[in-house]
């Protein structure tokens, strides 16, 4: 483990005349810990399957202004009709590019901060937490005030570009307050040769609040992105987040979910489609901390090439979580031989009155559904196709928004042909 | 139609079907019975192309081309139809979408032009009353969480949407109740016409009460070992099928 360059790059951070000094002693915190934890490595049991030493090891950079585009920049190719954007572009935030919706204020990090009177969210979950809260170069809080509807959805598109090394850490934090509800996209995609990106993003949803969040993660294949994403959950909550995964060199998401309050709902659906040598990494922790709160789990994985994937699925049931129901489900479609997908499914109840399910299923295309297809004048290759799809489609239906479902599902069709033909 | 001769087959190094004959000709419904194991279900899985199936011997001809020689998508697109005694569930593929693929790689086969959604609604409507199956059938995916009855009525829904020339109904009977073997038994009759075949292959007599065949065959261990007509399907299901293997034995 180096942690060398991330040193010097935190001293350089550090004198940063842009950044307030208020966030330097969480940053210097945070930063001793990762110094002792380290990055991990696949002896730590939640990291077997995920080697990240393209992380420790490399010579990522801080985003500099001159890192920022000079002028501004074309994003026509990732709009997207009905929704307000707000545009991060290798971390810097593109104001005359933005726009947000009616219900919804955006704040920088520094007012979230003050705003929660000088009290500073943090996680440990993993050493990216800690990273992240070193690093915090892009915040971005979206706040939702009691009561509020929010009509149009709200994203966030971060471009990644350029043939530097450099590593962006973004803090997202997002409040819905009691009643209120919000579609949150964030959006992510760009050519960089070389990019690290370590996000963390903070939820808190009050009681009866709800949010959809739908995240695409479609930038170049030369990334290493890491999604730090830590969900808090009031009564009667609903939380609905929706993922694709098909871009970056190495995709690694950390989800991890409270559910604190009676009835707190929430649906955790996941796409993710590889190929070459991409690996992608769902890790979710889903903890039922009061009674009457739901969960669901539903990942599934297409992997063609060399590609691998990783599905790490932890619901914990706390003693007195009775009467919850919680179900994980991980499929998994291995299109190629040398393709390969670790999948581990797991329960642990320390309540005794709940519902839960779990199941996980690793195969290749079903001979006899593609014989079928045939039997019926489609020829091989694009029953191949009707049926991947098909697979996808279980998820892809899932999309808590009709208009940003079929722009997704368009986009992911034309994507999958691509890779199959 | 079709002309079956001397065909053998084999799947893994094992001989099941053992020196097949049979034609069809236009506008006839031939009737294959047999017990479990007899070789029914091979001779129908060889004739849609499934691959597991290996000929060693013998020819099918349909429609003057070498079947054998066709993969399974250009065999349906020639005009045979397999209705599967198990449907396969295919997750996430609607129906209807499916049913559009299948017609139009059907239709882009003879050169015709793709048919369009409107087009294509109202002409599942129409099939679907044929079946007597509501609209809401061709939403859900292909087979998946249907009931058994749902499953085949969906095979003879599809028949009746791509047109074949010949038909091989594969136990499309068996495990039916009466009213859904009834919609069966109409599917195929309203669907027949004189230059359209079918091979119903079946366990029981029961659909036949139903259904005017033409000609009924008794497989064997692989071998056709007696043909006739309705009577013997009939004396099949009083007597069952030890005499016949009897007569089989005394001539050998």
């Amino acid at each position: 483990m180096s942690i060398s360059n991330y040193k010097a790059e935190f001293e350089k951070m550090l004198n940063r005349d842009y950044f307030s000094k208020s966030l330097h002693l969480y940053r210097k915190e945070a930063f001793a810990q990762l110094e002792k934890t380290g990055f991990p490595t696949r002896k730590w049991e939640d990291w077997r399957f995920t080697n990240v030493s393209i992380i420790s090891d490399g010579e990522y950079k801080i985003s500099e202004i001159s890192d920022a585009p000079q002028t501004t920049p074309n994003i026509d190719s990732y709009q997207m009709e009905g929704v307000d954007t707000v545009v991060i572009y290798n971390g810097h935030y593109q104001k005359e590019l933005s726009s947000v919706p009616d219900g919804v204020a955006l704040l920088s990090g520094l007012e979230h901060f003050e705003r929660k009177n000088g009290k500073f969210d943090t996680a440990n979950n993993s050493p990216f937490d800690l990273l992240n809260t070193a690093f915090t170069d892009s915040g971005m809080c979206i706040v939702v005030e009691k009561d509020t509807q929010v009509e149009i959805p709200i994203r966030i598109l971060f471009i990644s570009n350029g043939v530097r090394s450099i590593m962006v850490n973004p803090r997202i934090y997002i409040d819905v307050a009691e009643s209120s509800s919000l579609t949150f996209m964030e959006h992510h995609v760009g050519d960089a040769e070389s990019f690290f990106q370590n996000e963390s993003v903070f939820i808190s949803l009050e009681n009866n609040a709800q949010l959809n969040h739908i995240r695409i993660q479609s930038n170049s294949e030369f990334t290493q992105n890491m999604a730090n994403i830590n969900v808090n959950q009031d009564a009667d909550s609903q939380y609905h987040f929706w993922q694709l995964v098909d871009g970056g060199k190495l995709g690694r998401s950390n989800i991890c979910v409270q559910l604190n309050g009676e009835n707190a709902q929430c649906y955790i659906n996941i796409l993710a489609l590889s190929k070459n040598n991409q690996h992608i990494d769902n890790n979710i922790i889903v903890n039922h901390n009061s009674p009457q709160t739901h969960s669901s789990q539903f990942v599934k994985s297409i992997l063609f090439d060399t590609s691998t994937g990783v599905f790490n699925g932890r619901t914990v049931v706390h003693k007195n979580a009775q009467k919850i129901t919680a179900h994980q489900t991980n499929k998994n479609l291995l299109l190629s031989k040398k393709a390969k997908m670790n999948s581990n499914p797991q329960l642990e109840i320390y309540a005794d009155d709940v519902k839960c399910s779990h199941g996980s299923t690793t195969g290749k295309i079903d001979e006899d559904a593609l014989f079928y297809l045939q039997s019926r004048g489609i020829n091989k290759q694009d029953a191949m196709e009707l049926m991947v799809i098909g697979f996808a489609n279980e998820v892809l239906d899932k999309i808590p928004h009709p208009e940003i479902k079929k722009a997704i599902h368009t986009e992911f069709t034309v994507k999958l042909n691509r890779l199959m033909a | 139609m079709i002309k079956i001769e001397n065909l053998y087959v084999s799947v893994e190094e094992k001989e099941i079907l053992k020196g097949i004959s049979l034609e069809v000709k236009p506008g006839e419904l031939h009737v294959i019975m047999g017990r479990n194991g007899s070789g029914k279900s091979t001779l129908a899985n060889v004739l849609a192309g499934k691959d597991k199936y290996k000929v060693t011997n013998g020819s099918i001809k349909f429609n003057g081309e070498n079947l054998l020689d066709m993969l399974p998508e250009n065999r349906a697109r020639a005009g045979l139809f397999l209705s599967f005694q198990y449907p396969v569930a295919i997750p996430g593929v609607n129906n209807m979408y499916f049913l559009k693929a299948a017609v139009n790689a059907v239709r882009k086969s003879r050169g015709e032009e793709e048919i369009d959604a409107v087009d294509f609604l109202s002409m599942i409507r129409e099939k679907l009353k044929m079946v007597d199956l509501d609209e809401s059938f061709i939403h859900r995916p292909v087979n998946d969480g249907f009931s058994g009855g749902e499953k085949k009525r969906n095979e003879i829904l599809q028949m009746v949407t791509l047109e074949p020339k010949l038909s091989i109904l594969d136990e499309t009977d068996s495990g039916l109740d009466i009213d859904a073997l009834k919609i069966v038994a109409k599917g195929v009759n309203d669907f027949r016409s004189p230059d359209r075949s079918f091979i119903l292959i079946t366990h029981y007599q029961r659909i036949l009460n139903y259904m005017k065949p033409d000609f009924v065959h008794i497989l064997m261990n692989g071998k056709i070992v007696k043909s006739g007509t309705m009577e013997l399907a009939k004396e099949v299901e009083k007597k069952g099928y030890s005499w016949i293997e009897e007569e089989v034995a005394e001539a050998a």
